[in-house]
């Protein structure tokens, strides 16, 4: 009975999606997140609705299963601008129609009152890392440091890059679907609390359209207003960039709203400096760009993984949101095999578990 | 009397989360240039969309610590409430240290939010976990001689003796810089806007990244609990509390509330946030020597004109 | 009233007792740290039944904070703080427990055949107020001079173990310059092959 009455107001408001975002499909699924029917959500768990937008890259494939098992039931599969790329044992559930609004608003309908089966697992619900009956203990660690305790790789001791202090570092694959990364890149960082210390690119962003005009631009400003916290703000930009024409007067009123946030002094000054100019100069030509002039582009002189160590999590989003696709993708070249020269450097670096989403994780209701 | 003041502040902490929410939506409809009119009854849409899902767990996280930090933030925020007097006479907690409880509830606000970061056993919730205890800390000391500034001109430690020392002037003209001080530190304490190093987008979502269904409802109610529950503080510390012309006490004390939460929530949807280590020089080159100077300016207001 | 007080007392007591013993008997270094601050927080309630609220709500306060920051050092340096490993926290296990039992047996004798003072407080009392003229007044010699010596303390703990040493980094043995332009660096030579890492087992 409650039950009922609390789906039935779960219903009346917006859909939760969780967008895994392909090629050509980053600006179709900012859109998207204006229509008041869906609500994208950051996190997989915050989300009833995986949209799979675009096509993916054949690697992709586990970590959008790894991704899709994170969902909380009740959770169904939206396929738009792709055919269905993981078996999931429905017919799967693909929008056609360029609006997928209407199709996913559909499908959450089906989930909630329908009776629309959650989809189950794609994964086995078993650690990644075999841990039972190793160690010790049987919980898979050796004494009191070392092994990987229910299947945990322990955190053993490293030089820390800014004083040499010896503290854990944590490595993990920040991976292909992690929203404040551009769409389809995956890096391995080795992390001191939140500042980097290594990163290794191992899969480059996805080509996307469209990466010059005030629209492009506007839909840069709004991933970094994101990263700044003004989530209003970036929806406002994202709705001008939606707009075709006659945006000048709002662009105006949006870049004195974001100027009298401070968002300005927030950036601190000198930060991902490349061919001259940091991330406060790249802003600055992009709101140029939003308002009709045209700015010249700079040719990169350092890759990613040069740009990434010593910054902390917070600056190293900031930096990475600071470039269009393009010129990230120049910027992150993949080195061809793990060469055992760049392994020395992590050789203190633990067997990486894979995130964005992270690992296998227990399901089940608690 | 103190059954009724136990009462009140309960009751006060459910309409204070509820009006929270709906004033959150309302100001991000406005800023993001949506529809406001949907956004109020949004809070409502979204816990019952909440209540209807899966609480996942993760592998190996610290399931006691995980499930118990939303409910002992909570109990922060009806704490921290109960030594503030609602009406003239009517406090739930009628302690001569108030001032000490308050920052008691703030500093194991940290501890709380740390281990809801630190339960989950992932990396996000993590760093967002100890993120938030670099910047809470140091904020909590900038509240805590804002704090004892408010008590010098009434001599005591206690909230009741406080408002009561209002009667001639606030608290907000004798000493102009400490309600925004105080209003920081309520950003800080509800994980908002420019201080919500904990929550972040940046962090997909930070302590709350692997929350789901009943335990992400639970959290975030409990931050809306806790930014009622400063606003109240504030207004009762900076703004006078029940003291007012005509109408009846509590009902001043909830309109001043209102107004400090409806600025917080301005506060939080139209500020930038600065990355933590900026934020870290900031704190502690500007805003402590405000502090300190807000704390010296009483001081010598109070020797100098008794 | 002296009823709930004693339920009170004997309730925070076995709190803080029970947290005490887990801070010990657990194998996460975080839960261990705030265990103990469990038990603190427990400790400052009694106070607060013994008519002491500013410095019963003080310990918590304070307690609170320096939990919070050995649990973050505890993730910072300890490579197990989560005890998925198990972890063995006592040295001199049977030292240790020689040192307990006899400690717990002493304080025992004395609280038992001590003639404590068991008259109550004046509601009315102004604690706060006293404890005031008091920190203020005889005792503020003692809390200043404290005050300002771990102030001290901690800068020069934090200057000595920075990296930034007088003339260069300090784990790059650094050295001063040369009486003469160019010379030979002037003062003690550092040792070489320093600083061994020794890990907390």
């Amino acid at each position: 009975m409650a039950v009922a009455a609390l789906r039935r107001l779960a219903l009346r408001g917006p859909v939760p999606v969780h967008a895994a975002i392909g090629t050509d499909a980053l600006a179709a699924v900012d859109d998207l997140s204006l229509d008041p029917r869906i609500s994208v959500q950051q996190s997989p768990r915050h989300a009833a609705i995986l949209l799979v937008a675009g096509p993916l890259r054949d690697e992709d494939r586990s970590d959008l299963c790894r991704l899709h098992d994170q969902l909380p039931h009740p959770r169904a599969t939206v396929f738009w601008r792709t055919d269905p790329a993981i078996q999931i044992a429905d017919p799967p559930v693909v929008s056609v129609e360029d609006d997928a609004a209407a199709t996913i608003a559909s499908v959450y309908r089906s989930l909630i009152e329908e009776g629309r089966p959650s989809e189950p697992d794609l994964q086995p619900d078993t650690p990644p890392n075999p841990w039972r009956g190793k160690g010790d203990h049987g919980q898979g660690g050796e004494g009191m440091m070392g092994g990987t305790p229910y299947g945990r790789p322990m955190a053993m001791t490293g030089d820390d890059l800014r004083d040499g202090l010896q503290l854990d570092p944590y490595t993990a694959e920040f991976g292909p679907f992690l929203p404040v990364f551009p769409p389809g890149l995956k890096l391995r960082i080795t992390l001191q609390g939140d500042v980097i210390q290594f990163a290794k690119v191992l899969r480059p962003p996805l080509p996307q359209e469209e990466q010059s005009g005030p629209s492009a631009a506007l839909r840069r400003i709004a991933r970094q207003l994101r990263l700044l916290g003004l989530t209003g703000q970036a929806a406002r930009a994202l709705r001008l960039a939606s707009v075709g024409d006659g945006k000048a007067a709002g662009v105006r009123r949006l870049r004195r709203l974001v100027k009298w946030s401070g968002s300005g002094q927030a950036i601190p000054p000198g930060l991902g400096r490349v061919g001259g100019a940091d991330v406060r100069d790249r802003l600055a030509a992009w709101w140029e760009v939003a308002s009709g002039e045209t700015a010249e582009a700079r040719a990169p002189d350092r890759t990613l993984v040069d740009l990434l160590p010593g910054l902390e999590w917070s600056e190293a989003m900031l930096v990475l949101n600071s470039f269009d696709i393009a010129t990230l993708t120049g910027m992150c070249p993949i080195e061809k095999r793990e060469d055992k020269a760049h392994s020395e450097e992590e050789k203190d670096a633990p067997e990486p578990h894979d995130h964005d989403g992270h690992q296998d994780q227990m399901r089940g209701a608690a | 009397m103190q059954a009724v003041a136990i009462l009140s502040v309960l009751l006060l902490l459910l309409f204070g989360a509820w009006l929270a929410a709906i004033l959150d939506r309302a100001g991000n409809a406005l800023v993001a240039g949506d529809r406001v009119r949907t956004a109020a009854v949004r809070p409502l849409h979204d816990l019952a969309a909440h209540l209807s899902r899966q609480t996942t767990t993760t592998e190996a996280p610290d399931r006691l610590n995980w499930r118990l930090a939303p409910v002992a933030y909570l109990a922060l925020a009806a704490l921290g409430l109960s030594v503030v007097p609602l009406a003239p006479g009517v406090v739930a907690a009628d302690f001569d240290a108030g001032i000490v409880l308050w920052g008691a509830c703030e500093a194991l606000t940290v501890v709380v939010v740390f281990l809801h970061g630190w339960s989950a056993n992932s990396e996000f919730p993590l760093i967002g976990g100890y993120r938030y205890v670099a910047i809470g800390l140091p904020v909590m000391l900038i509240s805590m001689f804002v704090l004892i500034a408010a008590a010098l001109p009434a001599e005591s430690l206690s909230v009741a003796a406080i408002v009561e020392s209002q009667r001639e002037i606030w608290n907000v003209v004798r000493q102009p810089i400490g309600l925004p001080l105080f209003l920081l530190l309520g950003l800080s304490l509800t994980l908002r806007g420019p201080f919500d190093y904990a929550d972040s987008d940046d962090l997909i979502g930070g302590t709350r990244a692997e929350a789901s269904g009943a335990q992400l409802a639970a959290w975030q109610f409990a931050r809306l609990a806790m930014l009622a529950s400063v606003s109240v503080m504030a207004s009762a510390v900076f703004l006078g509390g029940y003291l007012g012309p005509v109408l009846p006490g509590a009902l001043w004390l909830i309109l001043k509330s209102g107004v400090v939460l409806a600025v917080l929530i301005a506060a939080g949807h139209l500020l930038a946030r600065m990355p933590p280590s900026r934020m870290m020089t900031f704190i502690w080159t500007v805003l402590l020597p405000l502090s300190f100077l807000d704390l010296v300016l009483v001081g010598a207001e109070l020797l100098i004109w008794g | 009233m002296g009823l709930i007080d004693d339920a009170a007392f004997l309730l925070l007591s076995t709190v803080a007792i029970l947290s005490g013993w887990r801070v010990f008997a657990t194998d996460s270094m975080v839960r261990a740290s705030f265990l103990l601050m469990m038990s603190f927080i427990a400790v400052g309630l009694i106070m607060l039944l013994l008519a002491a609220p500013y410095i019963g709500l003080a310990t918590v306060f304070m307690m609170a904070v320096e939990m919070m920051v050995m649990a973050l050092f505890m993730v910072m340096f300890m490579m197990n703080p989560a005890g998925l490993n198990p972890m063995m926290m006592v040295h001199q296990h049977q030292l240790a427990i020689g040192a307990g039992v006899f400690a717990f047996v002493g304080l025992t004798a004395a609280v038992l055949f001590t003639d404590l003072p068991d008259d109550r407080v004046d509601p009315g009392a102004p604690v706060v107020h006293d404890l005031g003229v008091e920190l203020l007044g005889n005792s503020m010699l003692i809390f200043e001079t404290a005050g300002v010596t771990l102030l001290a303390t901690m800068v020069g703990a934090v200057v000595l173990s920075s990296r930034s040493g007088r003339f260069g980094a300090a784990d790059e043995g650094s050295r001063p310059p040369g009486l003469e332009v160019g010379g030979e660096p002037a003062g003690r030579q550092p040792v070489q092959g320093g600083g061994g890492h020794h890990h907390h087992h």
